[in-house]
């Protein structure tokens, strides 16, 4: 008795968080349930190449998330699917046009020279751009806290030198399109240069030597080498700086120092120092590496559905899933009686859980993994009715209501398990084996049945047995019809 | 309380298995050669050339799907307006690859011309914006968010298929291996066959459809077979379990007589199950819409003829099959 107490407060707990899970986090929809765009790329083998790694991967998945938070796109997210596949999904995205073509133009790396007699300009700039950005790293999205006068009236002056109306709604806003303009006047103060980033061999980093600080280093080819020569002894010693764009966008500047005059940076290799942590060289090296894609990718599928498609999608399949377990629950109370309402507390149970799990972990729910989930719901049912068909039988030889229903949970247990073991082998070949919508609907379908699982060995078990403490409920005629009952029967 | 061997009190039989065996095997034969005729019939078609007539997943190409905004009636839309309207569309290039062709482009009305559905070979994203705006012209205006644009790679089928086909080989072998540790081989190898069995029969129906309706097959079909698969083994492994548990009760007994009692034992069980399966499915086949339509009318089936292959076929191919022990007679 106190075992079973012992299980009852666990469940009652498991409920409880349960309900505590799904109130605290939502549920994850996928892009057919909600509406948005979902490109397939493809990372095509090149020239010596021929077949893609997982360095390749990586970087040509670096310089495709600058290019996915470029779009500006909320929630966005890009995934290796594969060894040579990625996913991009834009939630709330119907037009992709313009995301597949950011997405497949192999974009460059340049080099540019600053233009002569900019530097003053250049230095006023930059400096705004220091003060933007950091008066921006300390504000958060929805923060309301207001610029001091003093600031506001600098923001102003600012935005009108650049030619801005200041009509952005909040200011971060205001001063994140400040930003952006500033870089682009800075851009247009830089012009082209022979050298691309077509000429560099690798980048790499490395402490500095006197350790204060991380440095990002350059190989380049043959031809790479002279150009940069040259491009280095044209601006050394003149404060004229070399700018580093990707896909028309500055990332560094350096300067050269006056030693180069003579000959510029030669020997085919250069470093870039400037106070680097060791995480910001990181980052630019890896973008100096895959600035412009490493590989060229293809795009293999663009999928968009409109919201309200999606809206609708969620209604049709909310509406089967609720009818369908009414319809289960009418039949099994029709069938089981006292058992079936213990069913249909196991079963709600059931699908509680099942929902908590999917938004814990998370599972990002799509048509499929719906569809898993209602196909789950007939495994749940299948334990429940095997259990109770073997209590009926023990019933009809005559035996005690309690010794039937101990012999029929013991008796139903090698099949349930065998039939959900035989089932979750199933899902763990789908989902580690196969792609895309097949994967989805193995999650959804393997943890319910492993859900099911326990809520028929346990919750079906304990409820059963709770509710047989009352000597009010303890009569067969409660599970089955008394014609069917031996007349031996006590 | 009186205690009764349960040999003794078995109830009287619901289902004489054994001795319709032959009938059984006809129905299943009958069924399977039907489905196989299909098959060919679909692979020899010059139009189709494969098993089942593939869909865009498979083949590639650009769906678009837009929804027409009228209250409740809209004007007369004709496919013909729709196809010429398209071979007018010039279209954008994309990367200096030469342009889809659109004039076998095919147009399909749905819910009484309240939508439409346009199939072209694979456009861009910028091209099928480009399709949506021409066609605006002569359809719109189009309810906003809620058209669906679908470009498929021709290899993106490929490769779903190749996932598919390795990962359902990989689940066969688990649990053959799975059976034959718990049970013995001939249980696993029956098993199979059942399985085998019921994909067969709902591809032959799906080919047939392909070739009379022509119905296509997408993904989720996929998806539906793989889904029969484990419904069809673990329908039947409780069918087994119950023979298994018949065998150690009544050793003494002609294999044909265990096999009986096991499948009249299980017989409510399968059918009640097979039952509250089929409702949550016959719910969405009248409320899931569209895309999960034909997905649950294939899982439905793979149900009903799963749930014939666990009562009837894989049983009476064992009560044939006397066990390696040699201690029941066969019938």
């Amino acid at each position: 008795m106190a075992r079973q107490q012992g299980w009852f407060a666990l469940i009652l707990a498991l409920a409880i968080a349960a309900a505590a899970v799904l109130s605290s986090f939502p549920l994850q929809l996928g892009l057919d349930l909600r509406g948005g765009s979902q490109l397939t790329l493809e990372v095509q083998p090149a020239g010596e190449i021929t077949t893609i790694g997982a360095e390749q991967m990586e970087a040509v998945k670096a310089v495709l998330d600058r290019r996915v938070n470029g779009l500006g796109v909320a929630e966005s997210t890009l995934q290796t699917v594969g060894d040579d596949q990625l996913v991009l999904q834009l939630p709330g995205v119907t037009d992709p046009t313009r995301a597949a073509d950011v997405l497949g133009s192999t974009a460059l790396l340049e080099f540019k020279a600053q233009k002569e007699g900019t530097q003053e300009e250049v230095q006023s700039l930059r400096q705004l751009r220091g003060q933007l950005q950091s008066v921006l790293a300390t504000r958060s999205d929805d923060d309301a806290s207001e610029l001091d006068p003093v600031e506001q009236d600098e923001l102003a002056r600012r935005q009108k030198e650049l030619g801005l109306d200041g009509t952005a709604t909040t200011e971060t806003e205001q001063l994140e399109q400040l930003l952006a303009r500033t870089n682009q006047e800075i851009l247009d103060r830089f012009e082209p240069t022979a050298f691309t980033g077509k000429q560099l061999v690798s980048a790499g980093r490395q402490q500095q030597q006197n350790g204060s600080g991380w440095e990002v280093t350059l190989n380049f080819n043959a031809e790479g080498g002279e150009k940069f020569a040259e491009l280095t002894q044209s601006i050394a010693g003149t404060g004229r700086l070399l700018g580093i764009a990707l896909d028309g966008e500055l990332i560094s500047e350096a300067s050269v120092g006056p030693q180069y005059k003579a000959a510029g940076i030669s020997g085919g290799t250069a470093s870039i120092s400037g106070n680097f942590t060791a995480e910001d060289a990181r980052d630019l090296e890896v973008q100096l590496r895959g600035g412009s894609l490493p590989l060229p990718v293809e795009i293999l599928e663009v999928r968009t559905i409109g919201p309200s498609l999606g809206a609708e999608n969620v209604r049709r399949s909310l509406i089967a899933a609720l009818s369908g377990l009414v319809l289960v629950g009418i039949f099994m109370l029709l069938i089981y009686r006292l058992a079936g309402a213990v069913a249909v507390m196991a079963l709600s149970l059931y699908a509680l859980f099942n929902l908590a799990v999917y938004a814990l972990i998370p599972v990002t729910l799509t048509l499929p993994g719906i569809a898993g989930f209602i196909l789950s719901i007939g495994m749940a049912v299948d334990a429940n009715v095997l259990i109770f068909e073997r209590i009926k039988d023990e019933l009809r030889r005559g035996n005690t209501l309690i010794r039937s229903i101990e012999t029929g949970f013991s008796q139903a247990f090698s099949s349930i398990v065998d039939g959900h073991l035989t089932t979750l082998i199933s899902c763990a070949a789908l989902f580690f084996l196969g792609t895309g919508l097949v994967k989805g609907f193995a999650a959804t379908l393997g943890i319910g049945v492993l859900l099911s699982l326990f809520t028929a060995l346990t919750c079906t078990r304990t409820l059963l047995r709770f509710l047989m403490s009352y000597q009010g409920l303890r009569r067969p005629t409660n599970f089955l019809p008394a014609r069917q009952l031996p007349t031996t029967a006590s | 309380m009186a205690f009764t061997s349960p040999a003794t009190d078995e109830r009287p039989l619901r289902f004489p298995l054994t001795s319709r065996r032959r009938q059984v095997w006809l129905v299943s034969a009958v069924c399977l050669l039907l489905s196989l005729i299909g098959i060919v019939l679909s692979w020899t078609d010059p139009q189709i050339g494969l098993p089942l007539r593939p869909g865009l997943d498979f083949t590639g190409g650009t769906q678009i799907q837009l929804e027409r905004s009228c209250s409740d009636t809209c004007d007369q839309l004709s496919t013909v307006a729709v196809e010429s309207e398209l071979q007018q569309i010039k279209l954008p290039v994309q990367d200096g690859k030469a342009l889809p062709k659109l004039d076998n482009a095919r147009v399909q009305l749905l819910d009484g011309g309240q939508s439409i559905v346009v199939r072209m070979p694979a456009l861009s994203a910028g091209q099928g914006q480009a399709v949506i705006e021409a066609l605006e012209t002569v359809a719109g205006p189009f309810e906003p968010g809620g058209q669906s644009v679908d470009t498929i790679g021709p290899s993106l089928g490929g490769q779903l298929l190749r996932s598919s086909l390795i990962s359902l080989l990989v689940a066969f072998t688990g649990i053959a291996l799975y059976i034959t540790v718990r049970y013995d081989p001939r249980y696993a190898f029956l098993a199979l066959v059942a399985l085998a069995h019921d994909i067969v029969i709902v591809c032959g129906v799906f080919a047939w459809l392909g070739l009379t309706t022509g119905l296509e097959v997408d993904s989720l079909f996929a998806v539906a077979l793989l889904t029969i698969a484990g419904y069809s083994v673990n329908d039947t492994v409780v069918v087994f379990d119950r023979i298994r548990e018949r065998q150690r009760m009544d050793g003494d007994l002609p294999l044909s007589v265990q096999v009986d009692r096991a499948v009249s034992a299980t017989l409510t069980r399968t059918i009640y199950t097979s039952g509250t399966t089929l409702l949550p499915l016959v719910a969405l086949i009248l409320f899931g819409g569209s895309t999960l339509y034909w997905f649950a009318i294939a899982l439905a089936l793979g149900v009903i003829v799963g749930s014939w292959s666990s009562i009837a076929l894989a049983p009476s191919l064992l009560s044939i099959w006397p066990s390696r022990s040699g201690a029941a007679a066969s019938a």
